[in-house]
């Protein structure tokens, strides 16, 4: 059974690879197109969305992570500035800009470091972390286990893995399962 | 099993794809005008060649857009992958 902030992860080490419960993030869905929207997104994070495929951009506050041409996400910590949702819902959605949904009781962050990390997620995935592994700051959505998740290389050999609640104690299950293998 | 050039993202495995049937299929103006069996032809009939087919796919397990796609039925070889809205390159037909 699952408990209504965390699934029952324990921290786990095993052949280079660590993998724990990320501590509680605030994570944002933004959706936008137009110029309007880039400008009151950059003015209230102080950060330039990434327009890249599969990349992010940080500052000392957040993390934003593309998804899709006219699709973000913001992740940061919970202690972090706790009103930005208002301030962007307020900015941006009530104006009808963008769209502004906060997401953080439907993902769980699994933090996942260490050296034999991408053989780990490759033994599980179709996606080809080659270049992926090589850049870090690199985002992209893909499958792990026939699972959806959202995969950030926050910084050389350490990624933060986003899957759904529901989907989270399975997914930590396969994970610790088969770094046994690696 | 093959690799699909999504035209956001990049080349991915099919998995991470889901195919929405044949492209370019266009509704009726006047759907109330149409016999029964005009309908059901717009609704239900699509072809099946062995060969080169437009179709859509979505990549639902990344960044779920849709495109299109012509793809050689007969060996699963993507000849071209193109955006909705944008018209299809003329030397598949």
């Amino acid at each position: 059974m699952l408990d209504i902030l965390h699934p029952k992860i324990s921290n786990i080490n095993k052949n280079n690879i660590d993998i724990n419960l990320s501590e509680e993030k605030i994570k944002i869905n933004i959706r936008g197109k137009n110029k309007e929207f880039f400008t009151k997104v950059g003015k209230i994070l102080s950060i330039i969305l990434p327009s890249e495929t599969n990349t992010s951009s940080s500052n000392e506050n957040y993390d934003v992570l593309w998804l899709s041409p006219d699709e973000w996400m913001i992740y940061f910590d919970e202690n972090k500035n706790t009103n930005i949702f208002d301030q962007l819902y307020k900015d941006i959605s009530t104006l009808n800009v963008g769209s502004i949904t906060d997401i953080s009781s439907q993902l769980i962050c699994i933090n996942i470091k260490g050296e034999n990390i991408f053989e780990l997620l490759s033994s599980g995935s179709p996606f080809n972390f080659e270049k992926f592994k090589n850049n870090v700051g690199s985002s992209t959505q893909t499958l792990v286990n026939h699972i959806d998740v959202i995969l950030h290389h926050k910084s050389k050999n350490n990624v933060n893995l986003f899957v759904r609640r529901s989907f989270s104690e399975h997914l930590y299950e396969w994970l610790v399962d088969s770094s046994n293998f690696i | 099993m093959f690799l699909i050039n999504c035209p956001f993202c990049g080349e991915r495995d099919q998995s991470e794809f889901s195919s929405g049937g044949e492209a370019h299929i266009v509704r009726p103006k006047q759907p109330t005008e149409l016999s029964d069996d005009e309908w059901a032809e717009y609704l239900f009939m699509r072809k099946n060649i062995k060969g080169i087919q437009f179709e859509r796919w979505n990549h639902a397990h990344g960044c779920r857009k849709w495109f299109n796609v012509v793809r050689d039925t007969s060996n699963d070889k993507i000849l071209s992958v193109y955006k909705m809205g944008e018209k299809p390159p003329v030397n598949y037909k």
